[in-house]
């Protein structure tokens, strides 16, 4: 009976969470009601765009996934970690299964790009050879591979964060979170970020993407989370944002 | 944690301490100082404990024993006609003394005497002084014509002087007790010895040792707080990185190493050249000396460069591990945020 459930799962393709919210709510010590008693489901291989004004509690539930804050009450999944009990020391293991994309890049001046990409390696302990290799796939991947020996300052914003992207790809997460990653380059790169992020997802890698360019989200046509006042007030597939 | 991280993580360290070289140097600077007034207080104090020591082999006690000449000089010994036989037949000789009034009859019980004083722990010598030898002794001493007296009585009366026994002691601060272990020997007389040269020498040697303490313990700290200050700006200086490092997935223990390396690279750099300054200093300080007051007797920089540069070392290693694991552990705790922290 049991091997007839498990085979019919595998049949049917049951869509398994990655990230999951039960009834969490966070407030501050300063008595900021960040977020209230919200439920999501975020499933493997999404693409799911976060939207809402400034103060609405975007920041806060990119926060808590990455397990920089803990949630007040309430229950968070993610990759299978249980962020709510989960010790400090085992945060950095929960880390290595995700990748991260921040607005303002935070890439290290005094590396050249290669380094920049291959510090996130160094960090789980790969080895030379296997540094080599991942670092200059992930910089091709971004369209990068000739880029390898400049530095940061050498480049444009939109080459500085596909730069950031390659690091996020480089450990081959299962999980991408970009907190606005086109808020500081052009229209134009705003659309080829967003594209390759699309891409990537394709090949099975969640992604979580906040954002406040209402454009890229309307073109683009993923699942939407409206965030406002801590609440979550819409939840769509498909770019609608109401 | 593999080969290839320690490898690169040592590294890291390395040129961490280069890139900030900057702060390393005020910090070596600072480190140097420290070590070379330490280095300075440990010389001193080896070289006041050795002329302490030269002080104490000087301390000679007499132990005076109650032989022949005691007793001819002795209040104790009746040497009137009537008791020239004693009640159990022996006879007193021309000097009116029998051989039950003294207890130290010949060299060989003296000999012995000398032995079981040598064996008390404190004893660091002791050496046979004949009573023609304590005689001789004392007459090179007198200022010129004075010795006749001493003549005088030996003519007269017999020699004066009683055996003894020249003691040095190991360890001052246990002067008393010694001398009341050797005063209740059977045929001890009268014990010569300088009692607040004593309690002088055990009060300066505790002094030295407690001022060496306050002085090493109060430089640590000053280390201590120098090497924090300065993985404190680095890690101000690194804050990007540190977030990101975070970020990834980095364990505390990551972004701890590369700094306790530069931590203990500083401390490091610091020992070797505080080795090479105080040996130049302390070598002309001590030519100096020499030329002037025409003493040899200095503790030789020789004798004492491995301990002071293990010293060095273990202040520097010490004052590097523990300034950046409290800082580091501060920071990661309270301020090493990963989205907010830039």
């Amino acid at each position: 009976m049991e091997q007839l459930l498990n085979s019919s799962e595998q049949f049917f393709q049951v869509e398994k969470p990655i990230i999951e919210f039960r009834g969490v709510s966070k407030t501050y010590p300063s008595g900021t009601h960040a977020l209230e008693d919200v439920n999501i489901k975020i499933n493997n291989g999404e693409f799911v765009f976060v939207v809402g004004s400034s103060g609405a509690g975007k920041s806060t539930f990119m926060k808590l996934i990455m397990r920089e804050e803990k949630a007040n009450t309430g229950k968070i999944i993610v990759n299978g970690f249980e962020l709510t009990s989960m010790k400090r020391r085992d945060v950095p293991m929960l880390r290595r299964t995700m990748g991260i994309v921040f607005q303002d890049f935070r890439l290290i001046p005094t590396m050249n790009v290669f380094d920049n990409v291959a510090f996130a390696m160094h960090v789980v302990g790969a080895s030379g050879r296997n540094v080599r290799r991942e670092v200059s796939r992930a910089l091709s991947k971004v369209g990068l591979g000739n880029k390898a020996r400049s530095m940061p300052a050498q480049l444009s914003g939109g080459e500085q964060q596909r730069v950031g992207l390659a690091r996020a790809l480089v450990n081959s997460p299962d999980l991408i979170i970009a907190d606005e990653p086109t808020g500081n380059v052009d229209p134009n790169m705003s659309y080829e970020i967003v594209s390759m992020l699309t891409e990537i997802n394709k090949l099975g890698t969640t992604v979580l993407m906040v954002t406040h360019d209402h454009n890229l989200v309307r073109d683009f046509q993923h699942r939407v989370i409206m965030l406002d006042g801590g609440k979550i007030v819409a939840d769509n597939a498909g770019g609608d944002i109401g | 944690m593999k080969l290839g991280s320690v490898k690169y993580l040592v590294g890291e360290g390395v040129k961490n301490t280069w890139v900030n070289r900057l702060m390393s140097l005020a910090s070596v600077g600072v480190l140097v100082a420290c070590m070379v007034v330490i280095g300075l207080a440990l010389l001193i104090s080896e070289n006041v404990a050795k002329a302490i020591g030269a002080l104490e082999q000087q301390n000679v006690v007499m132990v005076y024993m109650e032989d022949y000449n005691w007793a001819l000089y002795s209040d104790k010994t009746d040497t009137s006609s009537d008791a020239a036989v004693s009640e159990n037949g022996e006879e007193a000789d021309a000097n009116g003394i029998k051989s039950s009034d003294y207890t130290i009859h010949n060299d060989e019980e003296a000999k012995a005497l000398c032995d079981k004083i040598a064996k008390l722990d404190n004893v660091a010598s002791v050496t046979y002084v004949s009573s023609d030898e304590g005689l001789a002794s004392v007459k090179e001493s007198m200022l010129e014509g004075q010795e006749e007296y001493f003549d005088f009585l030996d003519e007269e009366y017999g020699n004066p002087m009683s055996c003894a026994a020249k003691v040095t002691m190991k360890d001052m601060s246990l002067f008393s007790e010694t001398i009341d272990k050797i005063e209740q020997m059977e045929g001890v007389d009268v014990i010569q010895s300088q009692d607040d040269l004593a309690e002088k020498i055990t009060a300066v040697k505790n002094g030295i040792y407690v001022a060496g303490i306050w002085i090493i313990a109060i430089l640590m700290i000053i280390a201590l707080v120098i090497v924090s200050n300065t993985i404190r700006v680095t890690m101000y200086n690194r804050k990007l990185e540190i977030s990101i490092m975070k970020a990834v997935g980095a364990t505390d223990s990551f972004i701890r190493i590369p700094f306790i390396v530069e931590g203990m690279l500083i401390g490091v750099i610091s020992a070797l050249i505080a080795e090479g300054l105080l040996y130049f200093c302390y070598r002309v300080a001590t030519e100096t000396i020499i030329s002037t007051l025409g003493t040899t007797d200095i503790v030789k920089y020789g004798d004492m460069a491995w301990i002071l540069l293990l010293v060095f070392l273990a202040i520097g290693i010490f004052a590097g591990i523990i300034g950046s694991v409290i800082i580091i552990s501060k920071y990661l705790r309270k301020e090493g945020s990963e989205f907010a922290a830039i």
